[in-house]
């Protein structure tokens, strides 16, 4: 009994060594599962490190030419978010702007903007967006709206007053509720926090399955009988040989996590504050599942270049499946059933809750017991597809 | 002469159409992953705009005016109230773990307090880590909070008996009127797919484009590739390629009319200046393809690279976050992807429906990729006849 376990053990750490040397001597795996690794996730913090749009070019068309239209613009200009490049006399030359790209939207005040507030009627001010990206709209918008109702408080006191109501009645009418919206997590509504938490587990997610099927695609092609496991090595048992491989690469990803997950958001200034002891008791669960994942479905990999050609469209689909855009609850049932399939959906929903949001291991429960479950499940298959292979590579050793 | 290589061109193309059929992955890497990226993209956005998405109240007050501003919750496009937490820590948690996406928080004695003047607070809780979700939510939750907070004034300023007509100029003195240009339904699908779609047409080009080629030096096929084409390498590569060419357009048109027939996406000029945007997106990245296997002739060296290349176009041509917000270093390299003139014509011609004439740049530069092969003719005839790279 105890022989058979050291001779276990023995066979394992042969396996894991043996699968440490294909890694390192592939140049092809190497850059997969070394290099992607390490450079996506600088090069994509360098691309989004601009959290937020900073002053958005925007063109004016004063109608009113009054003092209180150009404080109005003075007070937008001021905003951190758009800044006022240019006036035009009319609407048709600030479009001739907007066409030419020199500014992203377009200010307009009527010319009875000022007679309107003499008179205190309600006076209308018009914005023209570009939507060709949705952070325009929503910065140019947001300045607009935060200068134009802070003007409108003024305002409103002056005609409380004009009203007969004076002082501490005035003030009350004018805020009877004292509303407030707080942003959570990501206090500045970031576009690199958001986005950025998500693409890290990606990138771990898609580097080791395309590495691992460049492994299995590279065996295929260079052993005798086109199959996945070299005779040399499966003499150990489908068991040890799946051990042993997926050790190897855990291995390897464990150092990887430290750095994508611990350093990388340090570095850009991305949300981090997760506890390090639930994050390390989640990512277990996520590097085993996705390994077996891998190793499965690498098993129906012909040859090494198969597995990018038709998977890697996959890391966007896979993006939007993990919720984290379009938001989970508005997926669809069958898009949601297909998202279960793979770790990358549960693994980045647990990491973003985890680690932007704090969340203990327990809130994320479900996420964890999915990536359980998914684990216990991809080994099975992995256990079935590699006998499968390995039935086959003896049967034609025979054969000859 | 010229008929020389028109020979030469048809035998190549022969030659490939038979490799074509050979093999899975020529079918699967351009019909089949295109069809499923346009099922799967609009088969998901099909709602246009996340509606009704989950948030929580805390209603400590349980009046009349708390229950009044959950129904106008109730009411709005965006927003479901799925749950009332019983305090601060428990709709947290419920924030936390996904359930809601924001939570609104209504002290004891809510309308008590209103009704006595003492300005009661209302305060809302959004989730920015999912910052799609989180904005809308917020809009819709600010905007009730402002309308509740309307309402009151409204009462108070009749109470005091001031005129009705100038109610509305003193609660809201400057309205705030958004124009969204050239897509009124401001539909996220919208900002997504006139992307994304391209982005994966563009990936599949580099990866098809590089595999044709590649695939040949790898399994030395390729000095009878070359002979085949009258050792012409323009011959060689555009008998090759032209399949590809042709497949990848219907490909693209089709997801065009998709997008604009299909699903009424804005399109504010002729459809056919999006046909020839998609056109020369094809050819300008087969081009690309044509650069990226030159540069180093092995096949899996030059699918890693065409992958690469890709998955920062999605990035690059500019919808996610603007390009003109990104640093000076790396705005530059946006010229570099095709796709970021193809999003340019796009944006000025589907979108804004202005005049061509503003989209000539980027028509030109989207041309001006062709010439990319010049630079690796050499390079690309030279492995092809002496296999002197390594084929692994």
């Amino acid at each position: 009994m105890f022989k058979k376990i050291i001779s276990i053990i023995s066979d394992i750490l042969n396996v894991i060594k043996h699968e440490f040397q294909i890694v390192f001597k592939d140049r092809g795996v190497v850059i997969m599962m070394v290099l992607a690794p390490l450079a996506y996730p600088v090069i994509y913090g360098i691309l989004y490190q601009n959290e937020t749009l900073t002053d958005v070019p925007v063109a004016v068309v004063d109608y009113s030419r009054s003092q209180t239209s150009r404080e109005l613009l003075r007070h937008i200009d001021a905003t951190q978010n758009v800044h006022i490049i240019s006036t035009f006399s009319s609407l048709e030359e600030a479009k001739e702007a907007y066409n030419k790209r020199l500014v992203h939207g377009v200010i307009y005040i009527p010319a009875d903007f000022n007679k309107k507030l003499c008179s205190g009627d309600q006076a209308t001010v018009s914005i023209y967006c570009d939507i060709s990206s949705f952070m325009y709209y929503r910065i140019i918008n947001q300045a607009c709206s935060y200068s134009v109702l802070d003007m409108g408080k003024q305002i409103q006191l002056k005609r409380l007053n004009a009203n007969g109501i004076t002082g501490e009645a005035a003030s009350i009418i004018s805020e009877p509720i004292q509303s407030s919206g707080v942003i959570l997590y990501n206090e500045g509504a970031g576009f690199a926090s958001f986005l950025i938490p998500a693409l890290l587990m990606l990138i771990i997610h898609q580097t080791l399955f395309f590495g691992i099927s460049m492994i299995a695609g590279t065996s295929r092609e260079e052993n005798r009988f086109h199959v996945l496991v070299s005779s040399s090595v499966h003499r150990g048992g489908t068991f040890r040989v799946i051990v042993g491989k997926s050790m190897c690469y855990l291995f390897i990803y464990a150092a990887w996590a430290f750095f994508v997950l611990g350093v990388i958001p340090h570095v850009f200034n991305l949300p981090h504050i997760g506890q390090t002891i639930d994050l390390i008791k989640f990512m277990i669960p996520f590097f085993m599942a996705t390994i077996f994942f891998s190793m499965t479905v690498s098993v129906f990999l012909p040859n090494r270049e198969t597995g990018m050609i038709v998977f890697m469209f996959f890391s966007l689909i896979l993006l939007f499946l993990s919720g984290v855009s379009w938001p989970q609850s508005n997926i669809n049932g069958f898009w949601k059933a297909f998202s279960w399939i793979f770790p990358s959906t549960q693994g980045i929903q647990g990491y973003i809750k985890i680690n932007s949001m704090g969340a203990e291991l327990k809130a994320v429960k479900y996420e964890y017991i999915s990536l359980w479950v998914q684990t216990a499940v991809y080994f099975v298959t992995t256990c079935w597809a590699y006998r499968w292979q390995i039935k086959k590579s003896s049967r034609k050793a025979m054969l000859l | 002469m010229l008929n020389n290589i028109f020979i030469s061109i048809t035998n190549t193309l022969k030659r490939e159409l038979k490799r074509m059929i050979s093999r899975p992955i020529y079918f699967i890497g351009t019909v089949v992953i295109m069809a499923f990226c346009y099922v799967f993209f609009l088969t998901f956005f099909d709602e246009g705009q996340p509606n009704k998405m989950p948030i929580g109240v805390i209603d400590l007050d349980n009046s009349s005016l708390s229950r009044k501003f959950i129904r106008n919750l109730e009411a709005t496009q965006q927003v479901k109230v799925v749950m009332r937490p019983e305090s601060y820590t428990e709709a947290r948690e419920q924030m936390q773990n996904g359930s809601i996406y924001a939570f609104v928080e209504i002290n004891h004695d809510f309308a008590k307090n209103v009704l006595s003047n003492r300005r009661p607070e209302l305060n809302f809780y959004i989730n920015d880590s999912y910052l799609i979700a989180g904005s809308l939510v917020f809009k819709d939750i600010s905007y009730m909070s402002l309308l509740t907070s309307g309402a009151v004034q409204r009462e108070v300023l009749r109470a005091k008996g001031v005129e009705e007509n100038r109610i509305m100029g003193i609660i809201q003195p400057i309205a705030l009127d958004t124009h969204l240009i050239g897509n009124p339904w401001a539909s996220y699908g919208t900002y997504l797919l006139n992307v994304l779609l391209p982005a994966v047409l563009q990936l599949m080009i580099l990866m098809m484009t590089v595999f044709v080629i590649g695939v040949e030096l790898k399994e030395r096929t390729s000095p009878a590739w070359l002979g085949n084409a009258g050792n012409s390498i323009f011959a060689a590569l555009t008998g090759k390629l032209l399949p590809y060419t042709v497949l990848f357009t219907i490909l693209g048109i089709i997801g065009n009319v998709l997008l604009y027939s299909y699903m009424r996406y804005p399109l504010n000029s002729g459809i056919g200046w999006m046909f020839l945007d998609t056109f020369l997106l094809v050819i300008s990245t087969q081009a690309i393809g044509i650069f990226l296997i030159g540069v180093t002739p092995v096949l899996r060296d030059g699918i890693t690279m065409a992958g690469f290349f890709g998955m920062l176009g999605v990035t690059f041509a500019g919808s996610t976050f603007p390009i003109e917000q990104m640093p000076y270093q790396i705005r530059i390299f946006s010229d570099l992807f095709p796709i970021h003139h193809y999003f340019n014509v796009y944006v000025d011609q589907a979108l804004n429906g202005i005049d061509i004439r503003y989209s000539i740049f980027s028509f030109l530069a989207l041309l001006s990729f062709i010439i990319l092969p010049l630079f690796v003719y050499n390079r690309l005839k030279k492995a092809a006849i002496n296999q002197n790279f390594p084929i692994k």
